[in-house]
């Protein structure tokens, strides 16, 4: 009985029942060539602010943030973000400033170029950052190295002075690979913002702060939650939204019984 | 058949050659150029600066500036059109590029 029911539903023609019901929605087909929709203008004008006005974002611009990075899609449902919202300068000082350390660190292990050449120090540096970049090649990608060995000689900052920082939380327990919904939920938080007058950026250094028990028991970040993310949020300075180029990415299209490459 | 080769796979570039961590340069028009500075401040590479006589000042790529990652953000907040990425940075080995085409301004279909 039970299965007969399911190969009924399996069989139904949706649109049939839409028919039936009476209830038959329309097709809309934008155009071609239509001028962009505000939520595609949105995203084309989105840039990574990292040069804040001082003054505070209103509380309830972040909670209008937030609301939306709880309706993203999610593995499963399984929903696994929570949020920290830091907004007093002092912490944010603090947070930046143990970062900033770390990268001092971190530094000085690995860049083995800041050390004459020849030396043993540049030897025995090189060897060992060769072989954490075999280890961590996503980590120790020449663009993140370079960022870490600028906040390390004061050249770059981990939260840019913006007057709010939100941490994003992961649930490790998430379905799947649960740092792709805090990627969907901060996305949705960041295009909100975006679209409030607001600016923002993703921080991938703020996970140093995992590396904290100080921190992580002050922040209140304790398993199975790690911080996965922190977005920074502030009013940006001039008007950075000029609609900018970028390089295309190849699509492989299938259509028609053939493939074409498309960018 | 693989698109990195074996050789490629197993070879990190060294992070401060830049025969093999190539970062490429934003090309910027002193004509329109204004010198308002705001490029400066907001580039994360921090690889720009103004130069010359006080009342016509202008922007310029910091000499011996490495580390420029393309994003544009100089463009995007540039009010005189002046300053534009048009290359993204390519490195040999594990971290070559794929399947990348040219620089394009959003395009409307
Ligand atoms: C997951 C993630 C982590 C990032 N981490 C940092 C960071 O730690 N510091 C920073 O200044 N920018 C960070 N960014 C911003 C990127 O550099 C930026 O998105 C990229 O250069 C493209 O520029 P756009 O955002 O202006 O389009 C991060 C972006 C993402 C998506
Ligand atoms: S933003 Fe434009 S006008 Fe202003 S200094 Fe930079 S290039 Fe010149
Ligand atoms: S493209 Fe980005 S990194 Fe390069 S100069 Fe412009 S703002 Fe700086």
């Amino acid at each position: 009985m039970a299965q007969a029911s399911v190969a009924a539903l399996r069989n139904e023609d949706p649109e049939e029942v839409e028919k039936e019901a009476g209830r038959s929605s329309t097709i809309t087909v934008v155009p071609e060539g239509a001028a962009w929709n505000g939520v595609e203008q949105t995203m084309l004008k989105r840039r990574s602010i990292r040069k804040y006005k001082k003054a505070q974002v209103p509380g309830h611009l972040i909670r209008r943030m937030l609301e939306m990075g709880r309706f993203a899609p999610s593995q499963g449902n399984c929903q696994p973000w929570k949020f920290v919202v830091i907004r007093d300068a002092d912490m944010i000082q603090g947070i930046e400033d143990f970062c900033v350390g770390t990268c001092k660190k971190l530094s000085r292990g690995i860049d083995y170029y800041t050390y004459p050449a020849g030396s043993f120090k540049y030897f025995i540096t090189r060897a060992k950052a060769k072989l954490f970049n075999r280890l961590q090649p996503n980590m120790m990608h020449p663009v993140p190295v370079s960022g870490i060995t600028a906040i390390a000689e004061g050249r770059f900052a981990v939260f840019h002075k913006a007057p709010t920082v939100i941490l994003l939380l992961m649930d490790k327990r998430g379905i799947g690979v649960p740092a792709i919904d805090i990627g969907i939920c901060g996305t949705n938080i960041v295009l909100a913002a975006q679209s409030l007058g607001l600016g923002t950026c993703w921080i991938g250094f703020s996970k140093f702060l995992n590396q904290s028990p100080e921190w992580c028991a002050r922040l209140g970040v304790e398993e199975p939650y790690e911080i996965a993310e922190a977005i920074t949020v502030g009013y940006p300075v001039g008007d950075p939204t000029h609609l900018i180029a970028r390089e295309t990415h190849e699509i492989g299209w299938f259509e028609g019984g053939k493939k074409e490459i498309l960018y | 058949m693989a698109l990195l080769s074996k050789q490629e796979r197993r070879h990190f570039p060294d992070w401060d050659d830049p025969g093999q961590c190539q970062f490429h340069s934003v090309t910027i028009d002193l004509e329109k150029c204004d010198g308002c500075k705001l490029c400066t401040i907001i580039c994360p590479a921090n690889v720009l600066e103004l130069f010359g006589d006080k009342a016509k000042k202008k922007a310029r790529v910091k000499a011996n500036a490495r580390g420029c990652i393309s994003c544009n953000n100089c463009f995007a907040i540039c009010e005189s059109g002046a300053i534009e990425a048009s290359q993204h940075y390519d490195f040999v080995g594990y971290y070559r590029q794929l399947g990348r085409g040219e620089f394009s301004k959003p395009r409307v279909f």
